[in-house]
């Protein structure tokens, strides 16, 4: 393996987060004020973002992902990309500024009677900044913030935001937490490795978060494996947040099928429209065409319930609206020995229920609530600090992994509670240990509740890798 | 990667799962025997049980849970040469740098290689890690341990100095990742490695401050954009369950009854003590009658009370003794009357309640994650001209030294 190359040609596998822009493509455009507006890329059309410009959508086919343009004439030119903005810092500070009239010379009152006569919020800026009696007097920063404000305001440009899951997930995580219920990108990235989704691996999955379990799965399969989505409508179930991954449906349809809570069901069988024609032949084409699709619908569906209920699957992530334990037990059975069991939910209460009641049962090894911790930084030369604004939570995760119970096997400690037991009764003893009959499974001797798989290992010194 | 079959074959690497603390990994050579604190397992009475399942010890002794390797499980298991990377920074980094089935990736130094095990494991058999290391020992040994762990396809080890003979493919991978003390001094071979034809991206793993300001420079300088910096850490619960917590009105219930009845013992007391007198004064006269139920009656009087006692009789001289008994009677029936909620005492009884909270000490910083990307420069504008003399990815045998990588 070794002459240290590696590979020259490794071949990207298609239609995984496309990196050129296509048509019918769902794309984030980012405007100079920092807001995302999302489109459907159709050909031959006009696409505007208001005050900031309006284009030929044409300009944007296989253009790469992620370049930012100015508007001119309708028409696109890449810009180049932006530095840190190199502020040097003079010897101006807030020392000598009033923070009263002085800074702001236009009055609440003043603003009220320009907006009255129909001048729009950046025209007013422009105003407050033109009259700002000691704009000299501030710090670069300052006025850094002053001129970012107005270029914001002014320059008709954009960039083209790739539709990377971490992207993705941030863009609908910003847009209303509520519909992820609370996934964070962060949160997502550790779902799919504590899973462990890898090329070619088989999952079951439970996504009430608009989709967004289902995207990075989906992205993590790389167009290899399976996915078994079970959602709770009758229909195919809609997950809005795939959408904007631009994935190829011959990256997705042979990977993904979905059930309901109903089909999922073994004891049940689904109800489903004749395929045959009643008379025996078929009336017209158009009913052959149209019996055949339910055909092949009501086989497709009876081959992937067969497929689940043939279990073996590799992992199974839920981020529910419903209990979950319901979830995980209902799905237990399909479940491979070893396979990670993931479970997210915006409330700790409802996955320490779940802890609760899942340690009590065998078959599920090693029950662990962590959350994560996110923290972003700005970073300026000589202004690097924490972001002012940051999310409070990206909800908890459950991880527990599934296991073959032998309720035969004893801990040391009940072997050895067992044999002192036996000498103190005094009783002939035939010498091989009886199994000690429990209900349930027999604590693990040294069972220490709820540390935390992922972080068990104490901090150790980074030595390596400090200054030196 | 790992063994995906049911059952466990030899050769293959387990994880045993002794407890929760304690993983550690097994190479399954029949002949063998595991002798761990929880029992006596051969080798050879492994083979062909299925993952996943907990197994008995010979000699009854406890017993251990065999698990199929994960990347995640082998973070936890694996012989520390180095300081290593976790969870919660390994799976941020994957999904900032877009590491996914087919990327090709960057990474140094291998160090323990936590981090190549699971970015392998991403980027699968279609996708490929070249993962550089300039500790000779460290590099011999992740060498082995990606060959036993059938990776030797997906990973290239090199044994080198990066900082300083820089990394041996040309625009070819989607991303770098790199954990090692001066990573401003291989942000320039980093950019060479990135491929031209797409945005490509950074991650500079860093402990110190200080570090993230160079590395910060360094990238600004080369061309790096969008720099950005995170921090992630994980926060592990705790959940005890426990009784529903008890209400205040039990509480009040209790401390009412407790109340209740100190006045009744009290009452009783002083009955009795003005009983005792009355009997006292009686067998001071001449022959009268046994004094019954002196021994058996209430004899836990303390002091304090028999005091309260004397001192209340004092003040209620003047009753008859007969009226007095009568009231001393309804008190002890009245005091007994504050009793505890119906509907409170039922919610003590029934289920428990699973409480969780935040482990009381927590790993409270790894390092800082200085992120940037870089955008196509064969669309950017002004290196429109050097586009086209960019080639398909070109190898620098210059910079390959097959001695070292024997
Ligand atoms: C902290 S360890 C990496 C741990 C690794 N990320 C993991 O998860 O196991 C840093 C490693 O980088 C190596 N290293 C430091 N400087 C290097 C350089 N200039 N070139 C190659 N390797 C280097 C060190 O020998 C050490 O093994």
């Amino acid at each position: 393996m070794d002459s240290g190359e590696g590979p020259s040609s490794v071949s990207q596998p298609e239609g995984t987060g496309a990196t050129k822009i296509k048509l019918g493509d769902t794309i984030l455009l980012r405007i100079p004020s920092g807001d995302i507006r999302t489109l459907k890329l159709e050909k031959d059309s006009t696409i505007n973002l208001g005050k900031f410009g309006s284009f030929f959508s044409n300009e944007l086919i296989d253009q790469p992902y992620g370049l930012a343009y100015d508007i001119t004439d309708k028409k696109l030119t890449v810009l180049p990309p932006k530095g840190l903005q190199e502020v040097e810092d003079t010897d101006a500070t807030n020392e000598l500024i009033n923070d009263g009239q002085a800074v702001q010379p236009l009055t609440v009152e003043e603003i009220e009677a320009l907006k009255k006569s129909g001048l729009s919020a950046s025209e007013i800026i422009e105003k407050q900044i033109e009259q700002h009696a000691n704009f000299q007097l501030k710090t670069e920063y300052s006025k850094e913030k002053y001129k970012k404000r107005k270029e914001a305001k002014y320059s008709k440009s954009f960039s083209t935001v790739i539709p990377t899951l971490f992207n993705v997930c941030e863009y609908w995580f910003n847009k209303d937490p509520s519909r992820l219920r609370d996934i964070r990108p962060d949160t997502l990235s550790q779902m799919l490795n504590l899973a462990s989704i890898r090329p070619g691996g088989r999952y079951l999955a439970v996504d009430d978060a608009s989709g967004v379990v289902v995207a990075g799965i989906l992205d993590r399969l790389g167009g290899k494996g399976r996915l078994i989505t079970i959602c709770d409508v009758d229909s195919p179930p809609a997950y809005p947040v795939v959408t904007h991954m631009n994935f190829s449906k011959e990256f997705t349809t042979p990977v993904m099928s979905s059930l309901n809570w109903a089909t999922a069901d073994e004891d049940y069988t689904p109800v489903l429209p004749s395929s045959e024609p009643t008379s025996g032949s078929y009336k017209s084409d158009a009913q052959k065409t149209r019996l055949n699709k339910r055909k092949i619908a009501s086989n497709a569906l009876f081959q992937t319930r067969d497929e689940l209920f043939n279990g073996e699957f590799d992992g199974l992530i839920v981020a529910s609206q419903y209990d979950p334990f319901s979830i995980v037990q209902k799905l237990f059975p399909y479940l491979a020995g070893s396979a990670s069991i993931v479970v997210h939910s915006p409330q700790v209460h409802v996955l320490s229920d779940l802890h609760g009641k899942l340690r009590d049962i065998p078959g599920y090894l090693g029950p662990a609530i962590t959350e994560a911790f996110l923290r972003r930084y700005q970073v300026l030369p000589g202004r690097t600090h924490p972001m002012m604004n940051a999310s409070g939570s990206g909800g908890f995760i459950l991880h527990v992994i599934k296991i073959y119970d032998d309720p035969n096997a004893s801990s040391v400690m009940a072997h050895r509670h067992k044999v002192k037991k036996l000498r103190a009764e005094n009783t002939s003893n035939t010498g091989t240990p009886t199994p000690v009959q429990s209900k349930t499974a027999t604590p693990s001797p040294t069972v220490i509740e709820d540390a935390t798989m992922t972080e068990a290992e104490p901090m150790k010194d980074h030595s390596t890798n400090a200054t030196s | 990667m790992w063994s995906t079959a049911r059952e466990v074959a030899a050769g293959d690497l387990v994880i045993i799962w002794l407890t929760r603390d304690l993983a550690q990994p097994l190479l399954i050579t029949p002949g063998k025997e595991l002798n761990s604190k929880f029992g006596v397992y051969r080798h050879s009475d492994l083979v062909g049980i299925p993952y996943g399942s907990k197994v008995g010890s010979r000699n009854g002794k406890g017993f251990i849970h065999l698990l199929r390797p994960t990347p995640e499980l082998w973070t936890l298991a694996l012989p520390h040469r180095t300081q290593i990377l976790y969870l919660a920074d390994i799976a941020f980094i994957t999904s900032w740098l877009n590491i996914k089935p087919g990327s090709r990736v960057i990474e140094a130094g291998t160090g323990s290689a936590s981090f190549s095990h699971s970015v392998a494991r991403t980027v699968g058999a279609t996708g490929h890690v070249w993962s550089y290391e300039f500790h000779e020992a460290r590099a011999k040994k992740a060498r082995e341990e990606f060959t036993q762990h059938g990776l030797d396809d997906i990973i290239t080890l090199t044994h080198r100095n990066v900082c300083k003979d820089g990394f041996t493919v040309i625009d070819t991978v989607d991303a770098v990742f790199l954990d090692l003390p001066a990573p401003w001094d291989a942000v320039d071979h980093a950019k060479k490695a990135l491929r031209t034809d797409r945005v490509t991206r950074i991650c500079c793993f860093s402990p110190c401050m200080e570090q993230v300001l160079r590395t910060v420079t360094a990238l600004n300088d080369a061309g790096f954009t969008e720099i950005t910096m995170y921090e992630t850490l994980i926060r592990p619960h705790q959940v005890d369950v426990v009784p529903p917590l008890p209400t205040i009105d039990i509480i009040g219930a209790q401390l009412k009854q407790a109340e209740a009845r100190r006045e009744a013992k009290r009452l009783r007391q002083i009955a009795n003590s003005r009983q005792a007198r009355g009997e006292k004064r009686k067998r001071e006269e001449p022959n009268e009658e046994e004094m019954p139920g002196a021994s058996t009656g209430d004899q836990a009087m303390d002091v304090g009370a028999a005091d309260a006692a004397d001192e209340e009789m004092a003040s209620s001289h003047k009753k008859s003794k007969l009226s007095e008994t009568e009231s001393l009677a309804t008190a002890v029936a009245t005091a007994a009357v504050p009793s505890i909620p119906a509907a409170s005492l039922e919610s003590i009884t029934p289920t428990k309640i699973s409480l969780s909270k935040a482990f009381p000490e927590v790993r409270g910083h790894t390092s800082y994650l200085t992120f940037a990307v870089l955008v196509p420069r064969s669309t950017a504008p002004d290196l429109s001209e050097e586009e086209e003399e960019k080639a398909s990815p070109v190898l620098t045998n210059r910079d390959t030294a097959p001695a070292e990588s024997s």
